[in-house]
């Protein structure tokens, strides 16, 4: 199965092709970084397909750089899983995504997911955000009652 | 830094003693009971389906499963397994001992004990034709086997895969811990053990309790005895295992060291813990946990990934506790144990079998065994 037709089946296949090219890529390590958006976007799917998508997410490294406008997007997502992996992927971008910040602040001060503002707070600190409105925004999740938020908050602060 | 980590060890050794229901006293008295809360919760909805003492879990796979029986570790049980397990030919870290090229114990008398992260072990993979077969075979091979990767939200998958398991006779049981995961994907731990040659503690069942959310899915440790002959001079140990966070991993196996700690103090009369799993980290990549004193893993100077480029999976235990480790060690390797191509062992786990042999007697303390002929050298 070549990049092209895996993405095909990805998005526009039947539920099983779906599933199928998931599984495939969860196989494929970080030579799936290609996926990375797509993947993102199937963590919404049906569980036989998102499950694979995670798998395929846990294991792919960094997303190419092409992928972070549109997990910066994603990351907006109302669905969960898919704000969650996008948010994790900007992480692993460090840097390269620090352009889409303002998208985690947001994230990190008003999503109703904990862990999705979890990673957003992690991410921030990934990729280094030096806006006023990133320090901000982790100075008030380091006070959060949330232990593990505040902790992941504070480290973020050091980073940046 | 040090006296940090002390108050830290300390207070994970008080919650968990705390919570899990058995009190300090708990692990001083081995008949009180420590039950992880999470556990405790899964046994409170199906009460009616317990009797008497025995672990709903456990319980759960009867009907498919004889009772465990209170005969003797019998060699006979280990028949049929493999003989052309591969084992790495380097590799030697801290005292970790040179591997072999055996396999299997197969009558030996040891224990075989592995971790296996199955990838997304759910009922799509156990639905594929041959897959139960497969994994059922390869579960065969060893007398435990700590698996990491249960995602379904049904609960057949394991009491499927375990009725497969014994479908040629053998007696496997297990245990499985509860759904674990920051975002709504959740993952289980799980136990397959062989009832022939090593019984598990329903009293010492649960998840370690982790307060400060340092682990995205907290260990499911469980204490197991082998079965001889002699119940009280035989080999007992904890089991923690565990599945780190790929994108936390310097964090979590330095949380993992201060696991290591409490479960070593868990109970005054157990001195062996093995924590296994996928660690995400190779044998140079284990942070703190590396650290402690006398800590040993088996796994070192191999790829432990179904696509050879990656270590990460470890058998890791306190060297001079566990003496009971032969050194014997290895990583089993799909493709050329079953005749699998590259593809087909990508479909059973993007993860092989690491896998580590043990005594079945139980070890003298260090102190004791000065001037006595032992297997424990």
């Amino acid at each position: 199965m070549n990049s092209a037709m895996t993405l095909q089946q990805l998005v526009h296949g039947s539920p099983s092709e779906r599933a199928t090219a998931a599984e495939y890529l969860a196989h494929q390590g970080t030579d799936a970084a290609y996926a990375a958006s797509q993947l993102t976007a199937a963590c919404s799917d049906t569980e036989s397909v998102s499950d694979w998508a995670i798998a395929a997410l846990e294991q792919l490294g960094p997303p190419p750089s092409s992928a972070i406008d549109l997990l910066a997007s994603l990351a907006q997502s109302e669905k969960t899983l898919t704000a969650y992996w996008a948010v994790t992927l900007l992480g692993r971008a460090g840097p390269d995504a620090a352009f889409h910040q303002q998208v985690l602040v947001t994230l990190l001060l008003n999503s109703k997911d904990l862990a999705v503002q979890e990673k957003a707070a992690w991410s921030l600190g990934r990729m280094h955000a030096d806006s006023s409105e990133a320090t901000r925004a982790l100075q008030q999740a380091a006070q959060s009652p949330e232990t593990r938020l505040s902790r992941v908050a504070a480290k973020a602060l050091q980073q940046t | 830094m040090a006296r940090r980590k002390s108050k830290f060890s300390l207070l994970m050794w008080l919650l968990f003693s705390g919570i899990t229901g058995s009190g300090i006293t708990g692990y001083l008295k081995p008949n009180i009971p420590i039950i992880g809360p999470m556990i405790a919760n899964f046994t409170d909805k199906s009460q009616g389906l317990v009797t008497g003492s025995q672990n709903l879990l456990t319980e759960s796979a009867s009907g498919l499963l004889n009772n465990q029986a209170s005969g003797s570790y019998g060699g006979s049980a280990v028949a049929g397994r493999l003989t052309s397990a591969r084992q790495p030919s380097r590799g030697q870290q801290q005292g970790a001992v040179q591997p072999t090229t055996a396999a299997g114990s197969h009558g030996n008398g040891n224990l075989l004990i592995a971790s296996f992260n199955i990838q997304v072990l759910g009922q799509s993979k156990i639905s594929k034709p041959g897959m139960k077969e497969l994994l059922a075979h390869v579960i065969r091979q060893f007398d435990l086997v700590a698996i990491q990767e249960v995602r379904a939200k049904a609960d057949n998958v394991i009491p499927d895969l375990v009725t497969t398991v014994n479908s040629n006779g053998s007696r496997y049981n297990f245990v499985i811990g509860p759904r674990l995961g920051r975002s709504n994907s959740k993952e289980q731990y799980t136990y397959v053990f062989n009832t022939n040659t090593v019984e598990h503690d329903p009293s010492s069942v649960g998840t370690v309790n982790d307060p400060k959310d340092l682990l995205h899915r907290e260990p499911f440790v469980t204490r197991f005895r082998a079965r001889t002959q002699s119940p009280a001079q035989a080999f007992t140990f904890w089991m923690v295992n565990i599945h780190t966070d790929p994108d936390e991993v310097p964090e979590e196996v330095d949380a993992l060291a201060d696991v290591f700690e409490v479960m070593q103090k868990a109970r005054a009369d157990e001195d062996d813990v093995i924590l296994l799993g996928d660690l995400n980290a190779s044998e140079k990549q284990l942070g703190r946990l590396g650290r402690l004193p006398g800590m040993q893993w088996t796994v070192s100077g191999v790829t432990t990934n179904t696509r050879k480029n990656k270590a990460y999976d470890n058998i890791l235990f306190q060297g001079q506790a566990t003496r009971e480790y032969t050194g014997r060690w290895g990583v089993y390797d799909l493709e050329r144990n079953l005749g699998l191509s590259r593809e087909q062992a990508l479909q059973v786990s993007d993860h092989l079998p690491v896998w580590a042999e043990f005594r079945v007697w139980e070890a003298p303390p260090p102190t004791s065994s000065v001037g006595r002929p032992s297997l424990y050298n």
